[in-house]
C-alpha cells in the first residue's frame, strides 16, 4: 500500500469510529447506481454499470456448441470477470491474479446457482445447445467489484436477444427472441473495517477493510455467499447482513426495471 | 449443482445414502507429524477423502519483494492429485478452482497465525488432496490446522472446517461427493472454535434464511467432535513416541 | 515423587489457560483471559507453557553455532548462516584481527536482535571442522539439562567435547562421537517424557566402549 492509501485508510477508520463515511452515506447505502443496456450493438446483450466511480461493462455472446455428455438437453452459461489494466494503477497485464479469479468465480456462482437463465431453454436440437458467454470488464475501479459485476452480468442477460439457428449455424443478423430470464440475482457485498460493517465499499474503504462478505439472492432464497480476507464475522453479524441483503434486493431491482428498454 | 434431470434420490427412509443422520459427520481420522522433512504435517481421512497437509517455515520470504518487514506472509497451495477423483484424469497444475480455494484458505490462517512474530519470513501451507469425496476444502483446512500446530506455529486458535448442505427440506452436515453434486445447497465453513467466529464461508445453491441459520448451527455444533479429533491427533504424536526406540 | 508430566496438561492453540489476564510466554490475552498460542504443556503451578514444537525464539546472550556464509566487501562484516529463519552478522571492529573464511564454523553470542530477523553476534570464535548435527531448537534445553547435567553426562561417558547452540546446531569432536550423537537424537525424540536423564544414562552405560 502506498503512503497516501495508508493515510486515507486511517482517516476512514477514524470516520467510522464516529459512525460516518467519507462520502457521508449511511452504513448500508449503495452509491448511485446507473445501468445502461444495449451499448455494444454487435453483442447479443450488453450493459454498463456505474456504481459511484466504479464502472464495469458486460457483453453477452451466444454460440451453438455440443452439450456436455451428462447434460445433453441443457445449454451452458459461463460468466467471467476480468480486471483490465486500464482500470487502476495497481492492475497489471499477465495471468489473472487470485483476486481476479475469486471475483470471476463468485459472480458466476450466484447467477448459476439461481438458474437465472433456464439451461433447458438453451436446447436447440439433438447434439446442439446454446452456450451463453457473459464477459464482464472492469473499466474503472473504485471498490465493490463483486456487486457491480453481478449487476452488469445480470443486466446484460436481461438485454440479450437470441440469434436464430438455421442450417447448423447461428444467424447473428436475425436476433428476435428475448433470452428467457427466470429470476434476477442481486449481490450485496459488505466490508468489515474495525468493528464497523458497511455496504458497497469504495477503494479507500477497501484499503482499510479487514473482512468482506458477499451475499447473493434472488429475493426468495440466498443463492451464493463468499467471505473474503483475513478478518472474521460472528454468526449474528451474518444473520443481520442477510436481512439487509434481502432488503437491498428490491432496491437494486428497481434500477433494472427503470433501465430496461 | 448437477443437472436436475438425472438427479438420484439422496435420502432413503429418512437417512442419507451412506446411512448417516442429517447432522452426522463421516468418520474422521487424523495423524499428525507424519512427514519427516516438514516442520509440521498431518494426514487426514474423512469419509473417502484422503488429505495430506504440510507446513514449512518460518523461513526467509521469497521472492524478496514479497517479504513484509512488519510480519510473516502465508503462502498456501491447495491441490488435487490427478488420480484423486473417480472420474477421469485431473489436469495437473493449479486450475481456477484450486487458486480460489488456496486464496480463501490462506485468509483463514492469516486470521489465527501470529504473523507479527516473524517479520520478513514466510510460512508455507501445502494441502494435497490424494483422494476426493466431497468437502475437500474443509478437510484440507482441518488437516492444515493440525499441521500448523504440529509445527509449533504460534496461533490464536485451532481452526476446523466442515460443510453444510441441503437435501430437499433437510439441512445436512458434512456433504459428501454425490450429495455435493446433486444437493440443493452447499456451504463450506471454517470456524475459530474459541469464539465461533466465521473465517471461511462460501455457499451456492439455495438456502432460506431459516435454513441458513439451521446450517450454521449444525456447523458450530459439530466443532466439539472435530476439534476433539484434531487435539487427540496432536497429543498422540507424543504418547506414541514413548515406546519405540 | 510425581513425574513432571503429571503436573502439566496438554494444551493446543486457543485453549484458555487462565480466567484472568497474565503475561505468559507462548500465550496471548484476549477479552481479559489468557489463552495458549502453542501446542505444549501448561504447568498450572508455575503458570508457564512449555511448547512441544516451534521456531527458535532468539534472545540476547544466546550461544549459537553457525557457518560463515559470506564476507562483506570491505572485509568488516561476516554473514553467518544459523540454519534458522534468522541469520547472524559478525561486525569486525576497526582493529579486529578476525580472519574467517567462507564455510568456517563459529560459535558466538547474540549481542542484539535487529528487525526480529537479524542477530548481531559478538565474541565469535572459530571451531575446527568436526561433526555437526542439527536438532529442533525447542529441544536444546533438554539436551543441556538442568545445570548442564545432561550434556556433562554425555561428555563423561563418551569422552566427546560438544558445543550446543541455542539455534539447534551442535558441534561434536573427539571420543565416541557416534554414541554422543545417538544420545542427543534420543533426547530430541523423548524430550517431553519423564525419567529421561536415567534412560540416557542407561543407554550410555550399555553402549559404552570398553576402556
Amino acid at each position: 500500500m502506498d503512503a497516501l492509501s495508508v493515510v486515507k485508510s486511517s482517516y476512514i477508520k477514524e470516520l467510522l469510529g464516529k459512525g460516518e463515511r467519507e462520502d457521508s452515506r449511511g452504513m448500508f447505502d449503495f452509491r448511485k447506481i446507473d445501468i445502461k443496456t444495449g451499448i455494444i450493438g454487435q453483442a447479443e446483450g450488453s450493459a454498463q454499470v456505474d456504481l459511484g466511480n466504479t464502472r464495469v461493462l458486460a457483453g453477452v455472446k451466444m454460440v451453438p456448441e455440443e452439450p456436455h455428455s451428462d447434460t445433453p438437453n441443457e445449454g451452458n452459461i459461463i460468466v467471467s470477470a476480468e480486471l483490465l489494466p486500464l482500470a487502476a494503477v495497481e492492475y497489471e497485464t499477465g495471468p489473472p491474479s487470485p483476486e481476479a479469479i475469486e471475483l470471476s468465480r463468485v459472480v458466476d456462482r450466484g447467477i448459476r446457482a439461481a438458474g437465472s437463465v433456464d439451461l433447458a431453454s438453451l436446447f436447440i436440437e439433438e447434439g446442439k445447445v446454446w452456450s451463453v458467454y457473459v464477459d464482464v470488464y472492469v473499466l474503472n475501479y473504485d471498490g465493490n467489484l463483486f456487486d457491480a459485476c453481478t449487476m452488469a452480468a445480470m443486466a446484460a442477460l436481461t438485454d440479450t436477444h437470441m440469434p436464430k439457428y438455421s442450417d447448423g449455424a447461428a444467424d447473428y443478423k436475425s436476433r428476435d427472441a428475448d433470452l428467457p430470464i427466470k429470476n434476477i440475482v442481486t449481490s450485496t457485498t459488505f466490508g468489515k473495517i474495525g468493528n464497523s460493517i458497511v455496504l458497497d465499499t469504495t477503494a479507500n474503504e477497501e484499503n482499510a477493510m479487514d473482512a468482506r462478505l458477499t451475499i447473493q439472492t434472488d429475493g426468495e432464497v440466498i443463492r451464493a455467499m463468499q467471505k473474503g480476507l483475513k478478518g472474521s464475522f460472528s454468526t449474528s453479524e451474518i444473520d443481520k447482513l442477510i436481512d439487509v441483503s434481502f432488503d437491498k434486493h428490491k432496491d437494486v431491482l428497481s434500477h433494472f426495471k427503470k433501465h430496461k428498454k | 449443482m448437477g443437472s436436475s434431470l438425472n438427479k438420484p434420490e439422496l435420502l432413503k427412509n429418512g437417512k442419507r445414502l451412506d446411512g448417516r443422520d442429517f447432522a452426522e459427520l463421516r468418520p474422521l481420522k487424523i495423524d499428525a507429524g507424519i512427514l519427516k522433512n516438514a516442520a509440521g504435517s498431518a494426514y487426514l481421512e474423512w469419509g473417502n477423502n484422503k488429505v495430506l497437509a504440510a507446513v514449512y517455515g518460518p523461513k526467509e520470504a521469497m521472492p524478496r519483494h514479497m517479504a513484509d518487514p512488519t510480519k510473516a506472509i502465508i503462502k498456501c497451495r491447495y491441490s488435487m492429485a490427478p488420480f484423486s477423483s473417480i472420474e477421469g484424469h485431473g489436469r495437473s497444475g493449479p486450475n481456477r478452482r484450486a487458486i480460489e480455494i488456496s486464496k480463501v484458505t490462506k485468509e483463514v490462517f492469516e486470521n489465527v497465525v501470529m504473523l507479527e512474530e516473524f517479520p520478513g519470513n514466510e510460512i508455507d501451507v501445502f494441502i494435497e488432496i490424494l483422494q476426493s469425496d466431497g468437502g475437500t476444502r474443509a478437510a484440507g483446512i482441518t488437516a492444515a490446522s493440525v499441521a500448523l500446530a504440529n509445527a509449533g506455529v504460534k496461533m490464536r486458535d485451532l481452526v476446523y472446517a466442515v460443510s453444510a448442505g441441503r437435501i430437499g427440506e433437510h439441512v445436512v452436515l458434512d456433504v459428501n461427493m454425490i450429495e455435493d453434486n446433486y444437493s440443493d445447497a452447499d456451504m463450506p465453513m471454517a470456524i475459530s472454535p474459541r469464539n465461533s467466529n466465521v473465517l471461511l464461508l462460501q455457499m451456492d445453491g439455495g438456502f432460506s434464511k431459516q435454513q441458513f441459520k439451521e446450517a450454521i448451527k449444525m456447523v458450530i455444533d459439530a466443532g466439539k467432535e472435530i476439534s476433539g479429533i484434531q487435539r487427540a491427533a496432536l497429543e498422540n504424536v507424543y504418547k506414541n513416541k514413548k515406546e519405540d526406540d | 515423587m510425581i513425574g513432571w508430566k503429571e503436573m502439566r496438561h496438554f494444551v493446543v492453540p486457543g485453549d484458555k489457560v487462565l480466567d484472568r489476564q497474565m503475561r505468559i510466554e507462548n500465550a496471548y490475552i484476549e477479552a481479559g483471559k489468557t489463552h495458549s498460542a502453542v501446542m505444549g504443556f501448561y504447568d498450572d503451578e508455575r503458570n508457564s507453557i512449555i511448547p512441544l514444537e516451534g521456531a527458535w525464539k532468539p534472545r540476547t546472550g544466546d550461544l549459537v553455532i553457525g557457518i560463515v556464509s559470506s564476507i562483506g566487501r570491505n572485509g568488516s562484516t561476516y554473514s553467518i548462516d544459523l540454519t534458522e529463519f534468522i541469520s547472524g552478522l559478525v561486525v569486525a571492529g576497526k582493529f579486529s584481527t578476525l580472519d574467517f573464511k567462507e564455510g568456517d564454523i563459529i560459535e558466538a553470542t547474540i549481542q542484539e536482535i535487529e528487525h526480529k530477523n537479524l542477530a548481531i553476534l559478538e565474541h565469535p570464535k572459530a571451531l575446527k571442522m568436526a561433526t555437526m548435527i542439527k536438532i529442533k531448537p525447542v529441544k536444546v534445553a533438554r539436551v543441556i539439562g538442568r545445570a548442564e547435567t545432561m550434556i556433562k553426562q554425555i561428555s563423561e561417558y563418551t569422552g566427546c567435547s560438544m558445543v550446543v547452540g541455542k539455534n539447534g546446531l551442535i558441534w561434536l569432536d573427539g571420543g565416541d562421537v557416534a554414541l554422543a550423537t545417538d544420545a542427543i537424537l534420543k533426547i530430541e525424540k523423548e524430550a517431553h517424557l519423564s525419567g529421561l536423564t536415567e534412560r540416557i544414562k542407561d543407554m550410555l552405560e550399555k553402549n559404552q566402549k570398553g576402556e
